[in-house]
């Protein structure tokens, strides 16, 4: 080609033996990192490191998110006091409602009190922003903005105004990363709030369902029931919406029944999410699990 | 101008990494098309040199922290990326640009199955089937991306090359 002039001081071919003794020695390298990276906690400061520095990136990457929230903000006066007023009967009615939860939870209290029981009620809760959400449409992880500065810990349940949303699985000194309930790898202990059934949870991977793999055949599983967090497994909360059944599945030669479950929390629709702190996990140190919560099957 | 200019290359990689993450509706995710890889292929399509596959290893271990992958996994898959498409160079620049796109769709699939394996090999449960999207849309988003990147790149040159 005559028209490479310019370019022809560079080397058209670049072969020779540095090319591919160099590709080798970098792939090699690459192998070892991701067996030092998935065998040990070796790298995790470099991991650490590395996130701290790449913290522009994330931020410009949540630049059109943000300013998609701050279009809402350029709302007319009308609809701004039309859902002032929608919010304040709202506030009046979970107020009411407040009321009495609150007397049924010093009911509860003494109740517990006298079965010298040592539940927890209350749970200390801090709110994080979600720095970034779903980057890869199957790893489904959130970006937090709190991290061992603010006494994150791995483990720790994350839940959204409407239920459990996940769990934090790495912790960075001013960040924190979460696994949603509906990661292929996720699985959470529930208890079906109409029966008392206990079972689990698994994320299927499409961003919008749960699986409920080990039901019994026999089992009273409807549509519509809610699932709630249980407490088996020391990891979650117990008494948090998860989700609701939306199709109950019963091949006749199985010795299991399957149900699909709606999870309730919003996922990658909100800003911001609580972590709970759970009493178990205050106490003692969380235990140095390399996967994601599996906790044992209760029949 | 000796060799490669590097501002404009960590600028283009820094662009492709952020709109790697940028959020998208969950339907638009899957089919988001892998901006790293293209950027590099362009890049080692355009300067070839050994020290391609440096820039290809260290973009991959950002991408690696940034996804949440294993450490490595998109350092190995983009070494590789790189490493192939320098080899095939002489070939591929040979293609009009539309056939060239679809000859470069076989190596983005050695790097999308190496991503695969190392997501099984690692214990990590993916979409079997959702990761292979990608590569049904980086093939026509490839003229595209050549394009614009081949502007960005001249503007800086005063020699036009008629590649």
């Amino acid at each position: 080609m005559s028209t490479l002039t310019a370019s022809t001081r560079r080397p058209l071919f670049p072969r020779g033996p540095g090319l591919g003794l160099k590709a080798l020695v970098l792939c090699l390298l690459a192998l070892g990192v991701i067996l030092a990276d998935a065998r040990t906690q070796a790298l995790t400061p470099l991991r650490d490191g590395l996130a701290w520095l790449l913290r522009p990136v994330l931020w410009v990457a949540g630049l059109p998110s943000a300013l998609a929230g701050t279009a809402e903000h350029l709302q007319t006066r009308e609809s701004l006091i039309e859902e002032n007023a929608v919010l304040r009967e709202n506030q009046l009615l979970l107020q009411s409602r407040l009321q009495t939860l609150e007397a049924l939870e010093m009911e509860n209290r003494r109740l517990r009190e006298l079965l010298a029981s040592s539940a927890q009620l209350e749970e200390r809760v801090l709110i994080a922003e979600i720095l970034s959400a779903s980057q890869d449409p199957y790893r489904q992880q959130i970006v937090l903005n709190k991290g061992t500065h603010d006494g994150v810990y791995k483990g720790q349940a994350l839940v959204d105004a409407h239920g459990v949303l996940g769990q934090v699985v790495a912790v960075h000194p001013a960040t924190s990363v979460a696994l949603l309930l509906t990661d292929p790898n996720h699985g959470i202990p529930v208890e079906i709030n109409r029966t008392g059934l206990q079972t689990i949870a698994l994320g299927r991977g499409d961003g919008t369902s749960l699986l409920l793999p080990y039901l019994p055949g026999t089992a009273d599983v409807g549509v519509g029931d809610l699932l709630v967090s249980s407490a088996l497994g020391g990891r979650f909360p117990a008494g948090y919406p998860v989700g609701t059944i939306t199709e109950v599945k019963h091949d006749p030669g199985e010795h299991f029944m399957e149900a699909l479950a709606a999870p309730a929390a919003r996922l990658n629709r909100g800003r911001q999410a609580l972590l709970v702190w759970s009493e178990s996990f205050a106490v003692e140190p969380p235990p140095a699990a390399t996967t994601p919560a599996m906790p044992e099957a209760v029949p | 101008m000796n060799g490669a200019p590097r501002l404009l290359i960590a600028v283009t990689l820094a662009a492709a990494l952020v709109l790697q993450l940028v959020e998208l509706p969950y339907a638009l995710a899957v089919l988001r098309p892998m901006f790293v890889p293209m950027v590099l292929v362009y890049w080692a399509m355009v300067v070839p040199q050994p020290t391609g596959l440096v820039t290809a290893w260290i973009t991959g271990l950002l991408l690696d922290v940034l996804l949440g992958s294993v450490l490595g996994q998109h350092a190995l898959g983009l070494t590789v990326l790189v490493f192939v498409t320098l080899q095939l160079r002489g070939i591929l620049s040979l293609y009009p640009i539309w056939q060239e796109a679809l000859a470069l769709t076989p190596i983005f699939a050695v790097y999308t199955f190496l991503m695969f394996w190392i997501d099984g090999a690692t214990g990590h449960r993916a979409d079997p089937w959702l990761q292979w999207v990608p590569l049904l849309t980086t093939g026509p988003c490839w003229p595209l991306a050549f394009g614009l990147l081949n502007s960005l790149h001249r503007r800086g040159e005063h020699d036009p090359l008629a590649l």
